[in-house]
Formats: C-alpha cells, sequence, structure tokens
C-alpha cells in the first residue's frame, strides 16, 4: 500500500515521458518498458518496485504485481535489529545496571535491618533500666509505708502507755480519795461516838445529880441535846 | 474516504521507509531507530541509578528502585516466590524494555510504539518460550511433559480431551498469545490515535468547533494508552513470571 | 448489499466482502471476551470489597485473568488483518 503513491507517481511521469514520445517515434513496448526500469533505478527505487513497472505499462494493477506487506508478519531487518537490540538492552542491565542496584538495596537493608536491631537492644536496654527505676521506686515506697507503719504503731504504743498510765494514776488518785474519805468519817464517826459518849454521859450526870420528875428530867434532856446540836452546829 | 475523512491505510500507520540509503536484512527504519533510543533510554537509565547510590534514593535512583521493587515484591514474589528472584534482572529488562518501547507511542516526534511491529513481540514470547521450557526440563527432567499433559487430580479417561488440550495450549498457544497480546494491544492503541487525530484535523479544517469534542478524547485517549503501555508491560513481564513458575513447581 | 454485488469490478466486490468480513471477525471476536472481562473483573472487586486486605492479590489474578481472557479478542483483531482480498 505505501508502495502505491510513488509508483503511481513513477507510472505518471512515465507517461508523460515516454509514451507520448513513443507514440510519435513508434518505439517498442519493450523499448519502454526497459528505459523506464533503468530510470527507475537510477533514482533509487526498489528493486520489487521496479520490477512491477512494465506490469503498470502493460495497465494491470500495482496489487498483481505485489502485495502490499502484512501489517502482522515482521520483516527482517526489523527482526534482527529487534534481536540485537534486546540481547544488548538485557547485557548492558545486567552487567552494568542490575549489580550496583542490587548492591545498593541490598545494602540499604542491611542498614536498616542493623538499624532496626541496634533500635531493639537499645529499647531492650531502656526497658531493663526502667525496670530496675521501677523496682526502686516501689521498694523506696514500701519503706516509706514501713517507716509510716512503724511511727504510727509506736504513737499508739505509746498513747496506749500513757492512756494506761493516766487510768492507773486517776485510779490511784481515787482509791486514796476513798480511803481518806474512808479514815476521816471513821475519825468523825469515832469523835462523834466519843463526844456523844461524852455528852451522855454528862446528861446522864445532869440527869443523876438533879433527880427530878419526869417532865423535867425530859426537858433537861431536850435541852441538852439542843445544846449539843448547837454545840456542834 | 469514509464520510469524507480520508482514513489512511493500515501500512501507512506503520510500516516506515528504509532510512540512509540502508537495504535489506540490516535496514534502518523508524521502528529500529525507536528500539535503539529504547536501549538507550533504558540501559542509560538504569546505569545512572546504579552509579550514584545513596541511602535515601532521590530521582532517576528512586525511580528505579521502585521498577526494581515492582518486578521483585509485585511480579515475582506474587506469582513465583522466592526462588523467582534469580529472574530479577531478566524480568526487570523485559518489563523495563516492553515499557519504554510501548511508551513511545505517545512521544511526540515518535508516536510509534515498537510493539506494534511484531518483530519484538515475537522475539521475547519465543525467548520467553525458551526459557520456561528449559526452567521445566531443568528443575522436573522428563516429567515436565508428562506434568504438562497430563495434570494431576484429573479422572484418566479425562486425559483423553485434556492432554492435547494442555499440550497445545502451553507449547502453541502461550508464545502466540503472550506475543499477539502485546502487538495487538498497541497496534490497535496506535490506530486509535490516528483515527481520532485523523478526525480532529478534519473538524477543525472544516468547522473548527465540531473539533472540540475529537480532541478532547484525543487527549483523554492520549492519557489512557499511558496506561495501556504500562499495563500491557506489567501483563507481559506477570505473564512471564507465571510461565516460569509453572515450570518450576508442577503442582500448579 | 444489493450495491456490493452488483460491482461490475470484481476486484472492487472481493474487497468490499472484505471489509464486511473484517467487520464480522472482530465484532464476533469480541462479544465473548467483553462479557468475560466484565464477570472476572466484577467478581474480583466483589472479591476485593469483602476481603480487602486480600486485595492486592485478588488484583495480580484479576490482569491475569483479564489477559488471558482478552487474548482471544485480539486474536480476532490480528485475524481481521489477515483476511486479505
Amino acid at each position: 500500500m505505501r508502495t502505491r503513491a510513488p509508483l503511481a507517481g513513477l507510472l505518471l511521469a512515465l507517461v508523460l515521458v515516454f509514451v507520448g514520445p513513443a507514440a510519435a517515434n513508434a518505439q517498442s513496448s519493450d523499448q519502454v518498458k526497459k528505459e523506464a526500469k533503468e530510470l527507475a533505478e537510477k533514482n533509487g527505487g526498489k528493486e520489487a518496485d521496479v520490477n512491477c513497472i512494465g506490469d503498470l505499462i502493460d495497465g494491470k494493477r500495482v496489487d498483481d504485481c505485489h502485495k502490499a506487506p502484512s501489517p502482522i508478519l515482521p520483516p527482517t531487518n526489523e527482526l534482527i535489529w529487534g534481536a540485537i537490540s534486546f540481547v544488548a538492552v538485557f547485557l548492558l542491565l545486567w552487567k552494568f545496571g542490575w549489580p550496583g542496584i542490587k548492591a545498593g538495596m541490598n545494602a540499604r537493608t542491611e542498614r536498616i535491618k542493623s538499624d532496626l536491631d541496634q533500635a531493639e537492644a537499645a529499647r531492650t536496654e531502656a526497658e531493663g533500666v526502667l525496670t530496675e527505676y521501677q523496682a526502686q521506686v516501689a521498694d523506696a515506697k514500701g519503706e516509706a509505708a514501713r517507716i509510716i507503719e512503724d511511727a504510727r504503731q509506736t504513737a499508739d504504743a505509746m498513747k496506749r502507755d500513757l492512756q494506761a498510765q493516766a487510768e492507773a494514776d486517776i485510779a490511784a488518785q481515787r482509791s486514796k480519795a476513798a480511803s481518806d474519805i474512808e479514815a476521816a468519817k471513821a475519825q468523825a464517826l469515832a469523835d462523834l461516838r466519843g463526844e456523844v459518849a461524852t455528852i451522855a454521859i454528862g446528861a446522864a450526870e445532869r440527869v443523876v445529880e438533879r433527880n427530878l420528875d419526869p417532865e423535867t428530867n425530859k426537858a433537861l434532856v431536850e435541852s441538852f441535846i439542843d445544846q449539843v446540836g448547837a454545840g456542834r452546829n | 474516504m469514509i464520510l469524507g475523512l480520508d482514513f489512511p491505510p493500515i501500512s501507512h500507520a506503520i510500516e516506515w521507509r528504509d532510512l540512509f540509503g540502508t537495504h535489506g536484512a540490516f535496514a534502518i527504519n523508524k521502528v529500529v531507530l525507536l528500539m535503539w533510543l529504547s536501549v538507550l533510554v533504558v540501559a542509560v537509565f538504569f546505569f545512572i541509578a546504579s552509579r550514584r547510590q545513596q541511602l535515601v534514593p532521590t530521582g532517576v535512583q528512586n525511580v528505579a528502585e521502585s521498577a526494581v521493587d515492582f518486578v521483585r515484591e509485585g511480579i515475582i514474589m506474587q506469582t513465583i516466590g522466592k526462588e523467582g528472584l534469580f529472574y530479577t534482572p531478566f524480568l526487570l529488562t523485559v518489563f523495563s524494555f516492553v515499557f519504554v518501547c510501548n511508551i513511545w507511542e505517545i512521544i511526540p516526534g515518535a508516536q510509534m510504539p515498537v510493539n506494534a511491529r511484531m518483530a519484538l513481540p515475537m522475539l521475547m514470547a519465543l525467548l520467553v518460550w525458551v526459557i520456561f521450557n528449559f526452567v521445566g526440563v531443568k528443575n522436573q527432567g522428563i516429567r515436565y511433559l508428562k506434568n504438562v499433559c497430563f495434570p494431576p487430580g484429573v479422572p484418566w479417561p479425562l486425559y483423553i480431551l485434556v492432554a492435547p488440550i494442555e499440550f497445545v495450549s502451553t507449547f502453541l498457544v502461550r508464545p502466540l498469545s503472550l506475543s499477539v497480546r502485546l502487538f495487538a494491544n498497541m497496534l490497535a492503541g496506535h490506530l486509535l490515535l490516528i483515527s481520532f487525530a485523523v478526525l480532529s484535523t478534519a473538524l477543525w479544517n472544516s468547522t473548527k468547533v465540531g473539533a472540540v469534542l475529537p480532541g478532547a478524547l484525543l487527549i483523554g485517549l492520549t492519557g489512557f494508552e499511558i496506561l495501556v503501555s504500562a499495563l500491557q508491560a506489567y501483563i507481559f513481564t506477570i505473564l512471564t513470571a507465571v510461565y516460569i513458575g509453572g515450570a518450576m513447581h508442577p503442582e500448579h | 448489499m444489493l450495491h456490493v454485488l452488483a460491482a461490475q469490478d470484481s476486484g472492487e466486490l472481493v474487497q468490499g466482502l472484505t471489509a464486511v468480513g473484517r467487520g464480522i471477525v472482530y465484532g464476533g471476536a469480541a462479544i465473548g471476551p467483553g462479557i468475560s472481562i466484565g464477570i472476572v473483573v466484577g467478581n474480583a472487586i466483589t472479591a476485593m470489597a469483602r476481603q480487602p486486605e486480600a486485595a492486592g492479590m485478588v488484583r495480580t489474578t484479576m490482569f491475569l485473568g483479564i489477559a488471558f481472557t482478552e487474548a482471544l479478542a485480539l486474536f480476532g483483531f490480528v485475524l481481521a488483518f489477515i483476511i486479505s482480498g
């Protein structure tokens, strides 16, 4: 198909250049074909196209002479260059590009791995320190709690002691007071008893001395008792 | 001519004339030039990335290491496992080379996906075919063929049906589908972009306003083709990994 | 269709029928994969929504499934080019 346009142009040129004079000079058709082929070859026409000129002059179609190349089948030159290109690109990439890229990527992988390992180690260490620190803090807290507990217990004990002592003191004072009271009471009673006895003896002495009638007697006793009571007050 | 639009025939869109007066088997055309450029881009990219290795990657190194990481973690570890890491350079080459070859589709000035020609996909699919069969024979010896054709866990009468299907699908359809998938995706994307570009140009020349919608679609499709380029590179690579992994572990 | 059949030039007829054939081939080849990719992706989304933690694995498998299914449509695409008049 691509060859059609140049061929048609070529044919037109041939008609103009040769066919007119050919008719005038009565040249043979073979002569025209030969000269046309030579001209086409001189102008760089492909062999397959040049061979078609004879058929074209005879009035046949381009398609009768040679078919348009198939769009499917690959031409030889493209096959050969394609093979060379693929092999070249594979070898270039394999020999020059790939080792560098592979080394670079592997180095990065290694680097990242070692970085991660280091980070992991640092983390483990930090965790150890943290655990230790936490243990210390816990110890300190326990110690503090223990001290506070001790102090509290001591305070409790002291409080209990003081209370007990205070209670004992109070009890002792109270019992002493009670016994004092008892003694004072007993003393008072004893005193009273002695006085009453004295008074009674005195009253009796008076009664006996006067020997009076019962009424006088009674009045005497009563006056005596009043006297005693007043005296006691 | 469709609706007054002159869509170019497909050969105009993907076939390029030989340049620099070269002919024959070593002829150089635009596709070949783009292949060379892709080789250069991939090689220089990974070379730069490997030269200045920094601990914290930046710029080129970052992108390159993302690609390596993607191939390693996203493709190999997901499909083969740890023992597939040996194939990282190969799969990395496949991934980056296919992607760069694809992305020319939307680079202004190039605008031709190398993989829209059958040459590279076919070559790479054949290479993958050779590699996964080699791995299979190396890891399982002669039992590789038996494991492929007679997968365990199938009642034996079914083997009459299963064995030919497995054989064909493993040894014939795999390379075919692997190459055709990449090729056809890129070709279809290329043709799609061309169609919308032609449509936009024609409408711009005639009505101006009418070109707004196809122009916007063209931009959107260009973005979509970036996605397709990356996705096809990913799929090509992950299928390669799956085939290699399947040849390593017969129980799959 | 009548126009096609009425074409005087057999070359044009073949060309026209080739174009029709290409359309039918690709259109036919795209039906199944179109439906299948919808099923694959839909189920993948369901799985990802149920288990977001498995999304990575599901996505990988989804792309694999799409790739295998899509290949059939692409065979049709390529076949459409292979058909020549």
